[in-house]
């Protein structure tokens, strides 16, 4: 039973950072219709400029307090991101809006290949496994072989915060509005007056702040960083985003506890070596695709003739 | 009649295929026989500044209409081209591993034509159906079938894999689709790692190819000549690589081809023209899968050893971008674009380690300013017998 | 007369909106049929209900008093249906010909050992094939035939619809649906086309052509019989004259100033 709730433990605090990465992939399809397969190379983008800014705190301010190098470590994270996100929106992704959807996903997934050789070629030492700081207390509470870790907990409510922030930009404030009359039909919101080149922006700035947060949540989770991680995170956030049905935040958010749940089903509940965890998750999702070819909250497609 | 001077350049006619394959193996061996970097780059830069000329200039235009209008010569002359270089370099393991490889991806990458860019079914997992093809052809070699039973098994259950998928590649497209394969490819590449049998991370051994009693792990003495064990797998693979695209091109000079286009351009519109787009899609994703798993099983014999590091998703992209770079559909663009994208980081050792950044980067490049790739199809042509 | 096509209580919903409401109608053998009224009035889903792209909601499509309504667009092609798109949907980067044999796919020969193997039997049919596509290219356009061989998206509109016309109509369909070959034409060419259209139905006394078409001038020339629709519903059928008298359909559609 403790096991069973550490493994449930564990997999929500996978699916917090999963969900993370799948609002972004959902939100950039939302407002240009394209898949940008290198969100995940953006997340370790995101953990790899946290652990730079962790480094020069360092060597500048040494004896900083916790909280302001934490805040500092995320700032620095979300703010290269937000950079690398953007410029890849406004030179890469806009000019190819009118191109085949395949030329597009093939284009960010060279992307990805580009900032993962870049960060291994150029970052210090970057081929070799990067150690991330611990920098949350480390309290836990414990209760026979169950460890509940404040700081995940930690990171698991701000993960929930982030989301709940998403949403209430999205729903409650002028700029959510603008994003959602993009969403729905561009050429529209652009004669109602929406600046639509702004609102891509825009969008691919909060998409990549929720990004650089997953990046630097799993720096802290795993306590080491590489320069491949983003290769399967982009993976399975693209997985859970199309779980859920692409388009629709709330559906990536229950696509990437979904994932996680699958993960966790296949190291600890079915009849095989935990090893085949990825192989039976993302069997599972070949499988969901054939029964529900479009997620489990369809897009709603309507097909002109 | 207004004077074209650039197509006096190229004498038309068998005899300017016969001069063009010249040329084009004299360079090769110059570019082949190089060891020192800078001789390299001078090869590289005079031959990309010769393309430049040809393509800016209407010397292209000239050469295709001889090629294209005396197919079959042409067709020769390049065979004889890669058979002429297997001769020269006879002795050379390295170079002869190098066209191996080349004419082994090139018949992958001609599957994946079929998939792609003649169907529009898209795969990202071809590397994980090449790896299927390895690893079938060392696990039943191993298991005491005979090679060339090995070899075919490994096509054979390619295919067999690939129909697993066609339920989920045929129920969803676009990007949904482009997931479920994508998830074959991560998964196939965990199920190797963690799978001991099939020898985990470190890989296995794979039995060479033996055919008639000749064992082609061998060298040999030929009238007092040294020949490389490759000679024999080289062989191998020109046969492969000539066998399958004569059988690509004819495919697509046919009804059969013809539909699997009407696929890719508009399945609706199709399907009131009585196209029958499952049936297509299942043929071409079949067909793909089929070559790419004959060219894998091959390459795992000519490696000997093979690891689940050869068949990760990279690699599917790498095949990908072979055919993106080479022109969609086009399959002397898959040739072309196969020899780039191997012989140049081998041969050109300072960029080997950027390799993946620069494949990357020209990909990326060549979707941005030039979509369709290096040689773009052309409007089919059924008017020949081959 | 017999008739050739018939729908009863033909109903299509797409969630909340009701694109066709009890439809009732029927295509006689040699009918030039105008299919008139205001956008969104169901025009074209009754095309795509007809030829198989939708399953309609409820309600029944016969042919030949054959039930169609479960076919799937490939059956219904077979049985003699063919159709043009109202957004011309051909392979532009296909040649003329191309684009035109698919259109004759029931008459093909799919053989892999014909079509991969014996390449003379496959070039005779081969020829067969281009010869006809090429009178019919020339009957419509001469120039056009000679350029048989050139992709589709060289072409401009008036040539593109005739080659969508030929794609129709290589497989000698019984019943054609035309979907507005009007759009993105200029009203002469227009004219031409439908003048060329005709001049193929007339060949055959059997032919059937369902039209659907905003500019009333092309009703008026070409069509024997109109039903106009509105809101997914009929709202009256006769020949022109009598269609564009009824003060329903002056209100619905035309405006009150015609």
């Amino acid at each position: 039973m403790e096991l069973f709730l550490q493994f449930c433990i564990n997999g929500l605090m996978l699916g917090m950072m999963y969900a993370l990465v799948a609002v972004g992939f959902t939100l950039f399809f939302g407002v240009l219709d394209v898949i940008v397969f290198s969100h995940g190379d953006t997340v370790m983008i995101g953990a790899f400029g946290g652990l730079s800014m962790y480094w020069w705190l360092g060597a500048v301010y040494p004896g900083l307090s916790l909280t302001w190098t934490v805040l500092w470590v995320f700032l620095a994270a979300a703010l290269a991101v937000t950079v690398v996100g953007t410029l890849v929106a406004r030179f890469l992704i806009m000019p190819l809006r009118k191109a085949p959807p395949l030329n597009t996903l093939l284009a960010t997934m060279m992307l990805g290949t580009v900032l993962r050789e870049a960060i291994r070629l150029f970052f210090p030492d970057g081929s070799n496994p990067k150690p991330f700081p611990h920098l949350l207390p480390e309290w836990s509470w414990q209760s026979g072989s169950l460890t509940l870790r404040f700081d995940n907990a930690l990171l698991f409510l701000s993960g929930a915060v982030m989301i709940v922030l998403v949403h209430l930009l999205i729903t409650r404030t002028r700029l959510g509005m603008a994003i959602r009359a993009v969403a729905q039909d561009e050429e529209a919101a652009q004669l109602m007056g929406v600046n639509f080149t702004m609102i891509v922006l825009a969008t691919f700035a909060l998409g990549s702040v929720v990004a650089a947060f997953a990046g630097v949540m799993n720096g802290l989770y795993y306590n080491e960083i590489n320069f491949g991680m983003g290769l399967l995170l982009g993976a399975i956030g693209f997985s859970a985003a199309v779980i859920g049905g692409l388009g629709n935040i709330y559906g990536a958010i229950l696509g990437g506890f979904i994932f996680a749940f699958l993960q966790t089903l296949g190291a600890v509940a079915l009849p095989f070596a935990s090893a085949y965890k990825d192989v039976f998750a993302f069997g599972s999702v070949i499988a969901l695709m054939a029964v529900r070819p479009t997620g489990l909250i369809a897009e709603p497609s309507s097909q002109r003739v | 009649m207004r004077h074209h001077p650039s197509r006096d350049l190229i004498i038309p006619g068998p005899a300017g295929c016969v001069l063009m394959a010249t040329a084009l193996l004299a360079w090769s061996i110059l570019f082949l026989k190089a060891e020192e970097q800078i001789p390299i780059l001078v090869y590289m830069i005079s031959g990309s500044l010769l393309v430049l000329v040809a393509a800016l200039s209407d010397l292209h235009k000239s050469i295709s209409a001889t090629i294209s209008s005396n197919e079959s010569s042409w067709d020769k002359c390049m065979t004889l081209t890669l058979l002429a270089l297997i001769l020269i370099f006879h002795d050379d393991h390295y170079t002869l591993f190098l066209l191996g490889t080349i004419m082994v991806y090139a018949t992958a990458v001609l599957g994946l034509n079929v998939q792609l860019g003649y169907t529009g079914v898209i795969n990202f997992s071809a590397a994980s159906f090449f790896g299927i093809g390895s690893y079938t052809a060392a696990m039943s070699s191993a298991a005491g079938l005979p090679s060339l039973p090995a070899l075919l098994l490994g096509g054979i259950v390619a295919a067999l894999v690939g129909c697993v998928l066609l339920l989920p590649v045929l129920r969803t497209s676009g990007h949904y689709a482009a997931l479920v394969t994508m998830a074959f490819a991560l998964l196939f590449r965990v199920f190797l790692e963690v799978n001991e049998w099939f020898g985990g991370p470190q890989g296995i051994a794979v039995a060479p190819l033996t055919l008639f009693g000749l064992d082609f792990s061998q060298d040999m003495q030929l009238w007092g000549i040294e020949f490389s064990f490759y000679v024999k797998y080289d062989l191998a693979c020109l046969l492969l690589l000539v066998l399958a695209f004569g059988f690509v091109r004819r495919l697509e000079r046919s009804w059969l081809g013809l539909s699997m286009d009407a696929v890719r351009c508009d399945e609706t519109a199709g399907a009131c023209f009585g196209v029958d787009i499952a049936r297509w899609k299942i043929t071409a994703f079949t067909v793909g899968n089929l070559l790419s798993g004959l060219a894998g099983a091959l390459y795992a014999m000519m490696l000997a050893y093979i690891s689940p590091a050869n068949f990760a998703f990279p690699d599917s992209l790498l095949f990908l971008s072979i055919l993106l770079l080479g022109g969609m559909g086009n399959n002397w663009g898959v040739i072309l674009a196969t020899v780039f994208v191997v012989v140049i980081p081998e041969k050109f050792q300072v960029i080997q380690e950027y390799r993946y950044l620069i494949y990357a980067a020209l990909v990326l490049f060549m979707i941005l300013y030039r979509p369709m790739g290096l040689l773009p199809r052309k409007a089919r042509n059924y008017g020949r017998l081959s | 007369m017999s008739v050739l096509l018939s729908c009863t209580g033909l109903t299509m919903r797409f969630g909340g909106l009701t694109a066709l409401d009890s439809l009732d109608m029927a295509v006689e053998e040699g009918d030039v049929l105008g299919l008139v009224g205001p956008n969104g009035s169901g025009k074209t889903t009754f095309f795509n209900v007809a030829t198989g792209i939708y399953r309609p909601s409820s309600g029944k499509v016969l042919f030949q008093d054959e039930d169609i309504t479960a076919k799937s667009p490939q059956e219904i092609y077979r049985m003699g249906i063919a159709r043009t798109f109202q957004r011309s949907r051909l392979c532009l980067d296909l040649t003329v010909f191309d684009n035109i044999m698919i259109g004759n796919h029931k008459n093909l020969d799919f053989g892999i050992i014909h079509n991969l193997f014996k390449r003379r039997s496959f070039m005779a049919e081969y020829e067969d094939n281009l010869e006809k596509a090429r009178s019919m290219l020339h009957a419509l356009n001469p120039a056009l035939a000679k350029r048989i061989h050139q992709p589709v998206g060289l072409l401009n509109m008036i040539d593109r619809r005739r080659v969508e016309v030929c794609r129709a109509l290589v497989s000698k369909p019984k019943l054609l649906f035309l979907d507005e070959p009007s759009a993105g034409m200029t009203h002469d060419e227009t004219r031409r086309l439908m003048d060329e259209v005709l001049a193929f139905s007339r060949a055959d006394e059997k032919f059937t052509l369902v039209l659907i078409e905003h500019e009333m001038e092309v009703i008026r020339r070409t069509t024997n019989r109109c039903i106009v629709l509105n809101f997914g519903r009929k709202l009256c059928e006769g020949d022109y004259e009598s269609v564009t008298a009824d003060p329903f359909v002056q209100e619905a559609y035309l405006g009150t100033d015609l």
